[in-house]
């Protein structure tokens, strides 16, 4: 995954002189997580910068930037972080377009470390996508596979709107086969990672990559349920009609993140798609979601407050009436 | 007063030497158009049937400032951005009257096509990135400008102003030190009127000079007479100088004096009588006129018939915008996004 991040980052610098990286440690110390390694000394300082730590500062600095025609990839250290800068990003790249009558365009990729990162207390474990994805002007992108990171994040460079990329330190030592050969994924298509006829589970990153797979194999292996496994890959604009058909097809669903389930992520997946479903549902569409607490530092507890595979197997069969 | 010497020793305004005086009525004459547009605009904000909607604050006062910046801007490669107090500014650097006061009517003939409103007069034709409500949010934006145009080499620079109230905010101090540690040409000015909202400098800051709080991010810094429209083009047009010349930022404190509230609704009760009589013998205003005159630059006649017909602009302008049209319904949809989804690069 770190390398397929590296690379997208990299063809498309090389592509647009326009294009570059910015935020804490990314030059002189090769990235907090290493994504930037190399990049500097292949680059040089002009187009890799290290920051100070001021998150608004540098975020803003990214969408002055942008409006003036350039490419700016924004690296934070941790979603989490933007707490502090969330007026540049909502106020600011979101808004300036709309605000100024379309007059100004806002190309900046955003991009870091998202969601519970294991034993990492309340502060730093914050699943941000409920809340950027929410926000009207702004583009948000969650990759589940290193294939899938390095096509959305060229798109996201290429795309002229600001885009919130939601990586998760605990993937980049994902590995998997990634093209040499350049490839471009679309921004707002969702990808159906497994065809399926009995049931539509829906999710995105992180908690894909961390259960939902694996509670996929259960149900399929043990259980016999034939899933149909939607990877949403952005989360807006949302992919509404591609989840709606496997809906018609199934007649069930469950949504499936690691947010808090009020106002959470799949909250606004249900409100997006629960009208135009209802006709076809079979039973009530579930949403498998963390416990309503701050995220605990221990690492039981922590793990026990996030969706596991049982939970969703037992949605699932809930769902089934099995 | 030998006004016309005094300015031909800037190497800055060397454009104006040849001036038989029309550059500086010129400057005159917006100080005038923007004071008549913000008196206008506080008649039509507080009449019955209010037209104006939202929040609004006025610039009356320290119109100084943002004509002799727009005396040093170049439109083809400068940018300037703005807090919410935008009307002077935007005037200044060309938006027409009308394209003004019909963006705070909410008119399709407005600036932002009547989707900003009075704190948000944006013009991209000219540099101009508009005003901004969240106070201190422009900060990070005006370095970034300045970022890209060092990252392009276009000579560039940005003016980003601030009221004295921003300073307090933490964006001041994370935009201010990534712009010296960058050398990014920005040059921060602070429209320093004395009052944040309704709490006075002794009130929001713990030192009462504001430039002095560049002191820790190794710029330059220094008050400058924001009264004063040719101080303010010889202080600011050093500053530009650096910029450049890829010298980096530098922060301004131009002291002035808001003659009208911090918006609409302000009565302005933390202020004496004796101090608006006081701050109005220094009008930037009296003060130019008066330069002006006694340079022989002009007469009192043509005093008058300027003030006539900057008064006539700003009511045609009023009465045009109150005669265009609202935006169509299906335009709230509109501008959001430049791309379409799904989005497939090419």
């Amino acid at each position: 995954m770190r390398e397929a991040l590296r690379a997208a980052m990299t063809e498309e610098m090389e592509r647009d002189e326009n294009v570059f990286l910015m935020g804490e440690e990314v030059a002189e110390y090769n990235g907090a997580y290493k994504v930037s390694e190399g990049m500097l000394k292949k680059f040089g300082p002009k187009r890799v910068w290290d920051t100070p730590i001021s998150e608004a500062g540098f975020a803003g600095l990214g969408v002055g930037a942008a409006t003036m025609g350039l490419r700016p990839i924004i690296e934070f250290m941790s979603w989490s972080f933007t707490w502090v800068c969330i007026d540049q990003i909502i106020n600011n790249a979101a808004n300036v377009r709309y605000m100024s009558g379309g007059q100004y365009k806002v190309p900046i990729v955003f991009r870091g470390g998202n969601g519970i990162a294991h034993q990492l207390g309340a502060t730093h474990s914050h699943r941000m996508e409920s809340v950027y994805a929410r926000i009207p002007g702004l583009i948000t992108v969650a990759p589940s596979t290193p294939y899938d990171a390095k096509g959305l994040l060229k798109s996201a460079i290429r795309c002229d709107d600001p885009v919130i990329f939601l990586e998760s330190e605990k993937m980049l030592n994902d590995t998997a086969e990634v093209p040499e050969e350049e490839y471009l994924l679309p921004l707002g298509v969702a990808n159906v990672e497994r065809k399926g006829e009995d049931i539509t589970i829906v999710s995105y990153g992180r908690p894909l990559q961390r259960v939902v797979r694996e509670a996929v194999r259960h149900l399929v292996e043990d259980h016999g349920i034939d899933v149909e496994l939607i990877d949403l890959r952005t989360l807006r604009p949302l992919d509404t009609n591609t989840i709606l058909e496997s809906i018609k097809k199934t007649n069930r669903c469950v949504i499936v993140d690691e947010d808090w389930g009020y106002c959470g992520m799949g909250a606004g997946i249900l409100y997006k798609i629960q009208k135009a479903a209802f006709d076809y549902l079979d039973a009530p569409i579930d949403y498998v979601h963390s416990d309503e607490i701050p995220v605990p530092f221990n690492h039981y507890l922590e793990e026990a407050m996030m969706p596991s595979v049982d939970r969703i197997v037992s949605a699932v069969k809930e769902a089934c009436y099995r | 007063m030998a006004v016309a010497n005094e300015i031909e020793k800037r190497p800055s305004v060397k454009k104006s030497q040849a001036s038989d005086g029309s550059v500086e009525r010129d400057r005159l004459r917006m100080m005038m158009l923007i004071r008549r547009f913000e008196e206008k605009t506080f008649q039509e904000y507080t009449k019955p049937g209010q037209k104006i909607g939202g929040f609004c604050h006025l610039y009356s006062g320290q119109e100084a400032i943002a004509v002799g910046t727009a005396a040093l801007f170049d439109k083809n490669r400068d940018a300037l951005i703005n807090g919410y107090r935008c009307h002077g500014h935007s005037l200044a650097l060309g938006m027409t009257p009308r394209a003004a006061i019909a963006e705070m009517y909410g008119k399709v003939t407005g600036c932002s096509k009547g989707k900003g409103g009075s704190m948000h007069l944006f013009d991209a034709s000219v540099g101009n990135h508009g005003g901004h409500g969240i106070v201190g949010g422009q900060l990070p934006l005006g370095l970034g400008f300045a970022f890209a145009q060092s990252y392009k080499k276009t000579g560039g620079v940005t003016f980003c102003f601030m009221g004295d109230g921003a300073i307090n905010q933490g964006t001041f101090n994370e935009a201010l030190n990534l712009a010296s540690l960058y050398k990014s040409p920005v040059i921060y000015v602070v429209e320093n009127n004395g009052v944040a909202m309704g709490t006075q400098i002794e009130r929001h800051s713990a030192e009462k000079d504001l430039s002095k709080r560049a002191c820790g991010f190794n710029m330059p810094h220094r008050n400058v007479d924001g009264n004063d429209v040719d101080t303010v083009i010889k202080e600011f047009g050093e500053a530009v100088e650096r910029g450049r010349a890829g010298e980096g930022p530098t922060f301004l404190s131009a002291n002035t004096y808001r003659f009208r509230g911090h918006s609409m609704s302000d009565a302005m009760k933390y202020r004496s009588k004796e101090e608006a009589e006081k701050a109005k013998l220094r009008d930037p205003i009296s003060i130019y006129s008066t330069r002006l005159r006694d340079a022989n630059f002009i007469t009192d006649e043509q005093l008058e018939s300027l003030q006539e017909s900057v008064s006539n602009e700003v009511t045609e302008a009023f009465a045009q915008a109150d005669a265009d049209p609202h935006p169509p319904l299906e335009d709230r949809f509109n501008d959001a996004l430049a791309e379409t989804y799904p989005y497939q690069p090419e």
